[in-house]
């Protein structure tokens, strides 16, 4: 499903370029999921923006499901996003001004692949059934992702990237949080690549991997 | 609508509901830019087609006219020997100036109806049926039709009689909305004859004409008249054309005030949605389908903006139409309808600059937001340094800018070109501000000792608030500048215009009798007690190089005569130059109009057409003459006499005995003795009051503008204010809870709030300075040609500095009580757990 060959970015810090990807190699199948592990700024949260299509790299190829991201016109990598993709961030990243129903349902809309019953499965799963109608601001943080995950899984993407999804709540609901969204990834058929840096969320996943002097070294 | 498109603009429209302070303010920019535009835009378009109209109005839609080469008027009976002769193409005229014990001077028009060719009325006034208000008007008491507006002003009541100043009264009124008297009242000649104790037409209009009856009516008139064209609407459209662009390019400036409030609430809308944007971007929305959907919301919001703006400018230029009219009416004879005629044109061209406002505020900072390409591009030092490279790109095209003035400001030529240069130069200074801002924030952070560390995180603060304030500070800095700029040529005008009023109006009545001639007055045995000096004028008028003219016959030792002003002189003084013209044959003065507008100075001849051929006259002297659009020559009386046959009386000027009080009375009994009537003459504390008043309403619109663009200015800084109130709410609630009290927090806000305001009022007084120079010397003399002294004052800038303290005292005070409204939530908020 993602593929990546040879993936190499750096960025311009006043006089000094700082090399955060360097010919990177890295395979992932459909429907897995995968722990991406590192330490600050060793560029993972770089890696996501490049197979996001956010971001362009110096040099590589980055493949999902054939299609080349790295070269692909914006146009092309928005409608990536929109149907193929979903984005999990600490920061929740939800639509402060819409309630929680539209959040929920935004990007379903977006890729016109809205199943009213697979909402409401997700917001019981989800405990959301009493906040329909608040804006983010009224919700505590554990909610707000928790409406950040359904509106990730509610078109049934092919691939999940989520950076560090629980990093802003404490261990008993990162815990909590963390076993009802892979699940729903699993039941999703979605594949997963999760950026953390804590053991225990990447113990959900199926793999995991080090980045380090950027490349991507396997952990078993 | 595609359901994708609809869930990104419910997305991004929903930032407005969620704010309505910005949906406020936006709309405020909006409303108040557009009506202030459109104000004078419908006032200025109004004018036109009132000058259009003006021309089927009776004597003004005359091809011709017939009139006295010395003013005495056309006898009836000639009129009706040319009629006789087979001239039905002749109507009479009769125009009478009077004025109401209040002082408000009103214009009377009166002629034969029945005399009036068919394409004289509108279908709606044609007398054709002959109804009823017809037949009232033409007979006695006959009825004096009263346009509505002049009605309401001076409180007249249908079927009233209006009282004059002498107690003479006018027929019953008949009030109604006449469009095309403007703020004329209308009876019959033969009430107006009657009113004015004449028996004399004023003139007699020739409407349409063919050659041949041309060369014949030319013929058969006797010396005495004179058969004119009719040019009073071509230079009613060039003389109030200046005054018209000046009105344009003061409402043009209140939309660029306007647009800087748009610009800071689409900046913030734009601010605030990043996040917003951003995600949708994550979610898959392509640049192309934001970027659809914001100009679609542009769209709405300049449809919205429009048509508020544009009901705004309909009511302020309802408001500010009769102060116009009556000035227009004063100064140029011209006619402005009191009733508002709308055009579909000003409506699209408002929606036409609010939209190109609106792309112009909106296209950069959407360029920028949606270039963003990674997550961590909103951070704080990435803003910092953004805010730094956009100060320096202003100030590169600042700089520009000014160049692009500074070349272009000796190739002026016209008053649109002037105006264009005045803007590069106020852009310029806007766009160097956000550096000079920064640059005072420096100096105030060097300033504070180092041991004073609130003072100096106070100031270190004005960075974070420096892109939050930097449009308001454009906005305010263009108000201060027009407020000052323009404040100084009114108060330089008034000043010099009141100056020369006392020195050009220094007799203490002016007569204007057609039936007394000075010798008279001065063989009458009783006037030895009051009078101590008689001067007559004589003239003529003419037109000299396209231009109406007036050629003066003074009497060279009148008082007013030695104490001429002039701006320029032939020798060494200007009493030297005064007394070559007064001794010396083939001297003339001219105004500064013939000056600056023909280019003639001192030492110049000009040639005028005489009755015994061209003469040439040297240029003594350049004089004075404020606010009047025509050329002036001014010679000896005699010279005038001996040229012109047919010159005429321009009334006489009397100068009383002021160790006599009662000069005044005895004067007035001796002149109704001699047959002068009431009416006649006038004082010259009157003249004086009526050229004030004429003066004051005339700026009274520019004062109103003035206005408006500072509370324009103060609405860009209260926006500013709270949306930095808003932004840095979470930030706040932390100090607070660090133990900084409000007043402490208010005063955080304040003192970076307070160093730009002083920056931008600084940087006004040079500015101002510099705008009113260029009007003065540059604008005035291409629009009106005629210069003045320019009278800078520092106190008007003062009082402009104490309104900035009030506005920034009234603009904390309400963000203060936001805060203590909003402050619990957000401290609520603070270190919140899951």
């Amino acid at each position: 499903m993602l593929s990546i060959k040879q993936l190499s970015k750096s960025y311009q810090y006043a006089d000094v370029r700082q090399n955060v990807l360097q010919g990177l190699d890295f395979e992932m199948d459909a429907e897995s999921s995968i722990a991406l592990l590192g330490e600050s700024g060793s560029g993972k949260s770089t890696l996501l923006h490049l197979i996001a299509g956010l971001d362009r790299p110096d040099s590589g190829e980055i493949r999902f499901d054939g299609r080349r991201v790295d070269s692909e016109p914006e146009s092309a990598l928005a409608e990536m996003r929109r149907e193929q993709l979903s984005l999990v961030f600490q920061q929740f990243h939800l639509i402060s001004t819409l309630t929680i129903t539209d959040n929920i349902r935004f990007q379903a809309a977006l890729c016109q692949r809205f199943d009213p019953q697979y909402e409401g499965e997700l917001i019981e799963r989800l405990g959301l059934g009493d906040q329909l109608d608040k804006y983010p601001y009224q919700l505590s943080r554990g909610q707000q992702q928790r409406v950040a995950i359904a509106r990730a899984m509610l078109h049934k993407p092919r691939l999940v990237l989520a950076d560090e999804p629980t990093g802003n709540l404490d261990e008993a609901s990162s815990l909590e949080v963390m076993g009802l969204f892979s699940d729903l990834v699993k039941r999703a058929g979605s594949g997963l690549l999760m950026v953390t840096h804590s053991q225990a969320m990447a113990a959900f996943m199926d793999r995991r991997v080090n980045l380090h002097n950027g490349r991507l070294a396997e952990i078993e | 609508m595609k359901p994708r498109f609809y869930w990104i603009l419910k997305a991004l429209l929903s930032h407005y509901w969620r704010h309505p302070w910005q949906t406020l303010f936006l709309s405020v920019g909006l409303v108040a830019g557009v009506g202030l535009w459109s104000a004078v835009q419908i006032i200025n378009q109004h004018a036109e087609a009132s000058y259009r109209e003006a021309q089927s109005l009776l004597g003004a839609q005359a091809s011709y006219w017939i009139r006295s080469r010395r003013d005495e008027g056309i006898e009836q009976a000639l009129y009706i020997d040319l009629r006789r002769a087979g001239f039905r193409q002749l109507f009479p005229l009769v125009e009478l100036e009077v004025s109401t014990p209040s002082g408000v001077s009103i214009r009377i028009i009166a002629t034969d109806l029945l005399a009036l060719p068919d394409d004289a009325y509108s279908d709606s006034d044609s007398p054709g049926d002959f109804s009823d208000t017809w037949v009232k008007f033409v007979q006695p008491p006959y009825r004096a039709w009263v346009p509505r507006v002049l009605a309401d002003e001076l409180g007249l009541k249908q079927g009233e009689q209006l009282r004059l100043r002498d107690g003479r009264l006018l027929p019953p009124a008949l009030i109604q909305a006449r469009e095309q008297q403007g703020r004329q009242v209308l009876i019959d000649i033969g009430a107006a004859m009657a009113l004015s104790g004449s028996d004399r037409f004023s003139y007699l209009a020739v409407g349409p004409i063919s050659p041949r009856d041309y060369q014949q009516l030319a013929a058969t008139l006797p010396d005495h008249l004179e058969l004119v064209e009719n040019q009073q609407h071509i230079d009613l459209q060039e003389l109030t054309e200046s005054l018209h662009s000046h009105l344009t390019a003061m409402s043009l400036l209140s939309f660029a005030v306007g647009l800087f409030i748009v610009f800071n609430a689409v900046r913030f809308s734009l601010w605030y949605r990043r996040a917003t944007l951003l995600d949708l971007r994550l979610m898959g929305c392509a640049t192309h389908q934001l970027f659809s959907a914001i100009l679609l919301e542009t769209l709405v919001w300049s449809l919205l903006g429009t048509a508020l703006g544009f009901a705004l400018g309909i009511l302020l230029a309802h408001a500010l139409l009769p102060g116009l009219g009556a000035s227009l009416q004063s100064l140029y004879s011209a006619t402005v309808e009191a009733e508002l005629g709308l055009s579909s044109m000003t409506l699209l061209q408002a929606w036409g600059i609010t939209l190109l406002g609106l792309v112009w505020a909106l296209g950069w900072p959407l360029y920028r937001q949606l270039q963003q390409s990674s997550l961590e591009s909103g951070s704080s030092a990435r803003q910092q340094q953004d805010e730094a490279i956009a100060r320096r790109r202003l100030a590169l095209a600042a700089l520009v800018l000014a160049l692009i003035a500074v070349l272009a400001y000796g190739r002026i030529s016209s008053v649109t070109q002037g105006f264009m240069v005045l803007g590069l130069m106020l852009f310029a200074a806007a766009w160097m501000l956000p550096l000079l801002l920064a640059a005072g924030l420096r100096l105030a952070a060097w300033l504070v000792p180092r041991e004073r560390l609130t003072m100096r995180w106070m100031v270190s603060d004005g960075w974070s608030q420096m892109p939050a304030f930097r449009s308001a500070m454009m906005a305010l800095l263009l108000a201060l500048t027009a407020n000052l700029g323009v404040g100084t040529l009114v108060d330089s005008f008034r000043n010099a215009f009141v100056g020369w009023l006392e020195v050009r109006q220094s007799a203490d009545i002016y007569l204007r009798a057609p039936r007394l001639d000075i010798q008279q007055l001065k063989a009458s045995p009783s006037t030895a007690s009051w009078l101590v000096d008689s001067h007559h004028r004589i003239g003529i008028t003419t037109r000299w190089r396209g231009r109406p003219t007036l050629v003066r016959g003074i009497e060279p030792d009148a008082p007013d005569s030695l104490a001429l002003p002039l701006s320029r002189w032939q020798g060494d003084t200007p009493a030297a130059a005064l007394q070559a013209w007064r001794e010396q044959a083939g001297k003339v003065l001219v105004n500064e109009q013939v000056h600056f507008l023909a280019g003639i100075e001192p030492g110049d001849r000009v040639s005028l057409e005489t009755d015994n051929g061209l003469q040439e006259y040297e240029v003594a002297g350049v004089f004075y003459d404020y606010g009047n659009p025509y050329f002036q020559f001014y010679l000896p009386d005699r010279v005038v006499a001996s040229n012109w046959q047919h010159h005429y009386s321009r009334g006489i000027a009397l100068w009383l005995n002021h160790d006599n009080s009662a000069a005044m009375q005895q004067a007035e009994a001796v002149l109704k003795e001699l047959g002068a009537q009431p009416g006649d003459w006038i004082s010259q504390a009157q003249v004086r009051k009526l050229s004030v008043g004429i003066f004051d309403r005339t700026f009274a619109i520019t004062a109103a503008m003035n206005a408006l663009t500072m509370i324009v200015a103060a609405i860009a800084l209260l926006a500013s204010l709270l949306a930095i109130l808003q932004e840095r709410l979470p930030q706040f609630a932390q100090w607070r809870a660090l133990g900084l009290r409000q007043g402490e927090q208010l005063l955080l806000v304040a003192t970076p709030l307070l160093i730009f305001c002083a920056i931008a009022w600084l940087l006004s007084i040079p500015l101002g300075a510099l705008l009113s120079w260029v009007l003065i010397y540059k604008l005035n003399i291409i629009s009106f040609g005629w210069s003045m002294p320019l009278l800078w004052e520092f106190m008007p800038a003062l009082q402009l500095a104490g309104v900035v303290i009030v506005i920034c005292g009234l603009t904390l005070l309400l963000v203060s009580f936001q805060w203590r409204r909003k402050m619990p939530q957000a401290l609520a908020q603070l270190g919140e757990t899951v």
